[in-house]
């Protein structure tokens, strides 16, 4: 099981090198980082996962730019859009985690989606710097949307991702306040555990239900 | 007045936090206003006023903040959310909690032949000079080491006032040294 913060963005888009924020992340007890792209790399026993994230496009160049980055390695995160977008994303293999489900619709996530999203392995994101920089309506907005997205979680068990969209050292949070932040929502510890390590499930490919014996 | 007993005093905690990045310089009233307007922000007036936040030593680059018995963790999580000082971007890293300050200070006391990897000089009257700062280019633009701390190297932009610290590794900086530069660092 390995500590990944789900999204953190390296220079030139932060002011941090990779190097710098998987050092950052090995002191703040993570064993993993997703990060905007960068190579695949491991520095201070960090491991770079490389981030591919796709947002403000249609459905079509989402899976034109699935497929291209096919057994790349790279986790790849879409944005996500109104109701039959996310339907579609979902739907689409090797979309690894929907973002930024706070910004959309009300009824952009319903239980349909979310049974997809279980059944196809598809994390929700929870994204923490709207937590941490965040005041007043924006937090509180934010807190009430994953609170109702871990209701669901709850009921279908898809994989939910924890990220603190870190574009400098400064951005990035500790594991112990991560738990802290994530109490807000009503998670417990086991939940908080189960939900940094996530992106270690959508990456490995799901056992097949019929095994064919010889 | 006489002050009150041990007994009838209410019980307090002392949170230790680190201030990132190392080298700020703040006021101790000013880092308290922020504290406070994260916890009030986060928990409301009402649990703010049985929380009691206040600054209590500000020295070292560390940071002790007070709180009622009970109440450290909303404090800490009240803590991480903090990320400014009068727009001078900050973040507190929480090392331990405790119920003496004394205990604390232990913790970052500074302890005996740190050697910099900034060059110091000495002038003839003993007194320290302004540190020599090696220089490094990049993309054309030369960068000033302000912060070296093992592995971590803190830089910023020469000739500019007030310019954004870039935050990187010394492998970072022999990089950027190097002949062929890479666009990503």
């Amino acid at each position: 099981m390995k500590i990944t913060d789900a999204a953190v963005y390296p220079y030139p888009i932060g002011d941090a090198s990779v190097r710098r924020l998987a050092l950052e992340a090995a002191a703040l007890g993570f064993d993993s980082i997703v990060a905007a792209d960068a190579p695949s790399a491991t520095y201070g026993g960090v491991a770079v996962r490389p981030g591919y994230m796709i947002r403000d496009v249609p459905v079509k160049d989402v899976i034109s730019a699935v497929k291209r980055s096919k057994d790349s390695g790279r986790v790849i995160s879409v944005n996500a859009g109104n109701n039959s977008f996310n339907r579609a994303v979902i739907g689409i293999k090797g979309v690894h985690i929907l973002r930024g489900i706070q910004s959309a619709d009300k009824t952009a996530f319903d239980h349909v989606a979310a049974k997809m999203a279980a059944d196809n392995r598809v994390a929700v994101d929870i994204d923490l710097s709207l937590i941490i920089t965040g005041r007043s309506v924006a937090r509180q907005r934010a807190i009430h949307r994953y609170m109702d997205i871990l209701v669901l979680e709850q009921r279908f068990e898809f994989p939910i991702t924890l990220s603190t969209h870190a574009c400098s050292v400064l951005d990035m949070r500790g594991v112990r306040d991560i738990t802290g932040l994530c109490s807000l929502l009503g998670m417990d510890i086991p939940d908080v555990e189960r939900a940094l390590a996530s992106v270690g499930t959508v990456m490995t490919p799901p056992e097949p239900t019929v095994r064919v014996i010889e | 007045m006489s002050p009150r007993p041990p007994t009838l005093r209410e019980k307090r905690r002392y949170i230790l936090a680190r201030i990132e990045p190392a080298g700020t310089m703040l006021d101790q009233k000013e880092l308290y206003y922020a504290i406070s307007d994260a916890t009030t922000s986060l928990w409301g007036d009402a649990t703010t006023a049985i929380i009691t936040p206040a600054v209590v030593a500000l020295e070292s680059g560390h940071v002790v903040i007070r709180c009622r018995r009970g109440t450290e963790r909303e404090l800490a999580i009240a803590l991480s959310t903090v990320t400014a000082c009068r727009e001078v971007r900050i973040c507190l890293r929480i090392i331990a909690a405790s119920g003496t300050i004394e205990s604390l200070r232990e913790r970052f006391r500074p302890k005996k032949s740190p050697k910099s990897d900034i060059e110091t000089t000495t002038a003839g009257n003993g007194a320290e000079e302004e540190p020599v700062l090696p220089e490094y280019s990049f993309a054309k633009k030369t960068f000033l080491i302000v912060q070296c701390h093992g592995q971590k190297v803190d830089v910023i932009e020469k000739g500019f006032k007030n310019a954004n610290r870039l935050f990187l590794t010394k492998e970072d900086l022999e990089d950027l040294n190097a002949t062929t530069i890479s666009d990503r660092i």
